[in-house]
């Protein structure tokens, strides 16, 4: 179940707009993530931009990035709470016919097979053409799954026929037709895919292994059919060293042997004989060569081969044992977890070292099962939470001490800081600033010309002053042409001020408006800091009680995780104990079937025995 | 011959649930190889799998688990906002990202990062980090504070520029600061008149 919503993570990864103008930086940023697949990365800064408000030129396309992210995770309530949302937002076309398709592929996993119909049926034809074929897989999917192949085949059928149509549209096609009752029409399309070479078909491993699949599909259909030639055909095409060889050679032999080959049939079951020994086909191929032997006569060789695969069998079923008791103490899962660590919490993590186990063949069909593989990821998606959960616990305890230490900070050296150079500096600047200011309307007034001289006019001042000043103190009459010159001096000064005055006026003004100005900035400063005062304790406690609450709630899921990740392990070795138990199962049904084929043969000694000794006619 | 009769109906049957499974099971699309390995017939691929079964009823384990991984989601959301509203006041913040387009011209290997002549960041790329910025994506290369005023960004950008030469470029600007959040973007862009790389600064109103 969880696999499908690892395939929409997938989806929504082709599906993602690639926008050729990022409107907003923190978007580009998700994005960045996004791309190299950390999703939890991805997701949570997202939801943190989208908090802050700074994603709004992006808001639909980063809903529906949120939704998908959050739907890869399995979180399918809140994916579809995300676009539902956006469907109730009126968003446009294209985005209201993704959240459509997205809800559509949420309804099927969880199995509301006629919502899902519903969902699809509202898609629009704004769909992007990549998401397209998938929409039509999924309706097929879903009404494949109400029972109804023939519609199934219908909906495939439109698909199948485009040129551009993919591998998965054909074979799920021959499939639904072979469900709805059309065998013929529906091998058809298997044997087109079974048969087609590559190129125009895509070199890859991908369609190889679905080409071999289909043949398989086929060959067996027709062994059942009891068809053998035409088995054999199908089962020819398929590749000796891909995944489905051992089935392919195992169902080769039955189609000779079914064609009374048996001598032939020794040929690919003696192969398979070669191969590993722990595979289900080598294990049936055991018990299929000493009956070919049976049916060429060739009785001693038969027992002798029956009794080997009893020996191989009962072997085998030990060391099933020995594997099973390693699973249960654990070795698997920690051997796992600690070859395959997991980077960031996803889907795409895969399996790709074996850990060290007693027998690591019984790993191959162990690890092959989606349902181990779920379970698997959820391990080790729970084992990356517990890091994360903790990580922050570490990191709120430096904030917690952060916000103590400013809180002190603040305490301590902000009323200090007012004092000296705030409010007493201060005010005598306002008085200074005043004075300054009453001189100048004073000046102004009375056009005090000798108020604001320069540095030399104020010397030519002084000069002129004493120079009249030892004139009066020598009488009018002493010196009569020093006295003329002194008041053309003076008069010469006076001019010479009254023609700056205005200017330097005007300058002084200028000036009492810059201290004006600066002032008010140092006054607004000081009310600032006097608003900290009053606000900066109100905010550190309101840090402190949101690290407090958020400490809370670390402190309460770590626990859970723990308890969780306790119950997954147990879980998956459950599943994978199941799945040994169940070749167990099957080896001693091989068992059984050979001992019983090795009393016949004995029955068949004897007897023959007997009538050599029965006396003669 | 009569006497393997039972024995071969019965290997017969196990062929025939074979035959059941892959005449049963749709495919979707292919990334789990691993999965054929055990059944055969089955499509290649985890979501067709997951398809055979789509109605199964979820386990109890596998919803908590999801509850869990949500909470921790949110939770980390709380957290994130908390620690940048703590360590980084929309008064103060400001935020460096990288973008690329095209980049034929331009094989980038690192950046350098200096604010007000003071190296704040330095950033080895690797191939999928290139990649995704091809695609669209921005890096965030820097977070940090910066009192109001006139500060001064300078980058270094160094790798593999036309014919894979090494090549090395720097971008500089000057920007004011004020009461808001401030995001700089580095912008590496090809100019297919000059086919060289572009390399610019740009403020983010």
């Amino acid at each position: 179940m969880a696999a499908l919503a690892c395939a929409l993570g997938t989806a929504q990864a082709a599906d993602m707009p690639q926008p050729k103008l990022v409107r907003d930086p923190h978007y580009g940023d998700t994005l960045f993530h996004f791309y190299q697949d950390h999703y939890f990365t991805a997701v949570t800064s997202l939801m943190a931009s989208q908090h802050f408000q700074r994603v709004s030129q992006h808001a639909d396309e980063a809903e529906m990035l949120r939704g998908g992210l959050l739907l890869s995770y399995g979180l399918h309530r809140e994916a579809g709470d995300v676009f539902a949302s956006l469907l109730e937002k009126s968003a446009s076309p294209p985005v209201r016919d993704r959240a459509w398709f997205y809800l559509a592929k949420i309804r099927y996993q969880r199995g509301f097979m006629a919502e899902a119909l519903g969902a699809l049926g509202r898609i629009g034809k704004q769909l992007p053409p990549e998401l397209d074929e998938e929409r039509v897989l999924l309706h097929a999917n879903v009404l494949m799954a109400t029972q109804d192949n023939a519609g199934a085949a219908r909906v495939l059928d439109e698909l199948a026929k485009r040129p551009e149509a993919g591998l998965y549209a054909r074979y799920n096609l021959g499939i639904a037709l072979i469900r709805s009752g059309d065998v013929a029409a529906g091998s058809v399309w298997l044997d087109q895919l079974g048969k087609a070479v590559s190129p125009p078909m895509p070199p890859t491993d991908e369609y190889r292994s679905l080409r071999d699949q289909a043949n398989l599909a086929l060959g067996y259909a027709s062994l059942r059919d009891d068809k053998p030639e035409a088995a054999l055909g199908y089962l020819q095409r398929v590749r000796l060293e891909g995944l489905q060889a051992n089935k392919a050679l195992l169902g080769y032999g039955w189609a000779l042997a079914a064609a009374k080959k048996h001598s032939e049939a020794l040929v690919p079951w003696t192969e398979l004989l070669k191969r590993d020994g722990r595979d289900s086909a080598v294990l049936e191929a055991r018990l299929a060569v000493p009956y070919s032997y049976t049916q060429l006569g060739a009785f001693g060789q038969a027992l002798e081969r029956y009794n080997e695969a009893i020996a191989v069998y009962g072997k085998e079923d030990a060391a099933l044992d020995e594997s099973v008791a390693a699973i249960r103490a654990g070795k698997l899962i920690d051997g796992l977890l600690a070859a395959n660590p997991g980077v960031e919490m996803g889907w795409f993590s895969s399996i790709q070292q074996l850990p060290e186990m007693p027998h690591a063949g019984h790993l191959t069909d162990v690890l092959a099962q989606h349902e181990f593989q779920e379970a698997f990821k959820n391990l080790r998606d729970l084992q990356f939470l517990d890091g994360n959960l903790k990580a922050w616990q570490d990191k709120l305890a430096v904030f917690d001490d952060m916000v103590a230490t400013r809180r002190q900070a603040y305490a301590e050296r902000l009323p200090k800081v007012r004092e000296q150079q705030g409010t007493a500096g201060l005010n005598a600047l306002r008085k200074r600033r005043d004075d300054v200011a009453a001189e100048l309307q004073r000046v102004d007034s009375e056009v005090d010309l000798e108020a604001l001289p320069t540095d030399r006019q104020r010397a030519l001042i002084e000069r002129v002053k004493r120079v009249n000043d030892n004139l009066d103190a020598l009488g009018p009459e002493a010196a009569p042409d020093a006295a003329r010159r002194a008041r053309l001096a003076t008069g010469l000064l006076t001019w010479d001020l009254a023609q700056d005055h205005v200017a330097r006026l005007w300058a002084a003004q200028k000036d009492l408006r810059i201290i004006d100005r600066e002032l008010g900035e140092a006054i607004q400063r000081d009310a600032a800091l006097a608003q900290a005062q009053i606000d900066e304790p109100a905010r550190f406690d309101a840090f402190a009680k949101r690290t407090a609450e958020l400490a809370v709630r670390i402190a309460a899921l770590i626990p859970r995780v723990a308890t969780l990740a306790q119950q997954q392990q147990q879980a998956a070795q459950d599943i994978a104990v199941a799945e040994l138990v169940r070749q167990k199962e099957r080896l001693a049904q091989y068992s059984v079937q050979a001992r019983f084929a090795v009393a016949q043969l004995h029955d068949r000694a004897n007897g023959s025995r007997e009538a050599d000794r029965a006396p003669k006619p | 011959m009569s006497a393997h009769a039972p024995f071969i109906s019965c290997l017969r049957l196990l062929s025939a649930c074979v035959i059941a499974l892959s005449a049963c099971v749709p495919a979707w699309a292919a990334d789990a190889p691993a999965e054929a390995a055990s059944a055969p017939a089955v499509a290649a691929s985890a979501p067709a799998e997951s398809a055979s079964a789509p109605a199964a009823a979820p386990q109890r384990l596998d919803d908590r688990i999801q509850d869990v991984k949500g909470d921790v989601i949110r939770l980390n959301r709380d957290l994130l906002v908390l620690e940048e509203e703590l360590l980084f006041p929309a008064n103060t913040q400001v935020a460096v990202f990288v973008s690329m387009d095209v980049g034929k011209m331009f094989e980038l290997d690192s950046l350098q990062l200096k604010l007000d002549d003071k190296l704040v960041a330095s950033y080895l790329y690797s191939p999928l980090e290139v990649q995704a910025l091809h695609r669209g994506g921005m890096q965030r290369v820097y977070l940090g504070n910066l009192k109001s005023g006139e500060h001064e960004v300078v980058a270094f950008f160094t790798g593999k520029g036309p014919h894979f030469r090494d090549y090395k470029r720097g971008a500089m600007l000057k920007f004011e600061k004020g009461a808001d959040p401030k995001y700089i973007e580095l912008r590496i862009q090809d100019s297919t008149g000059k086919l060289q790389p572009e390399f610019d600064i740009r403020v983010w109103q």
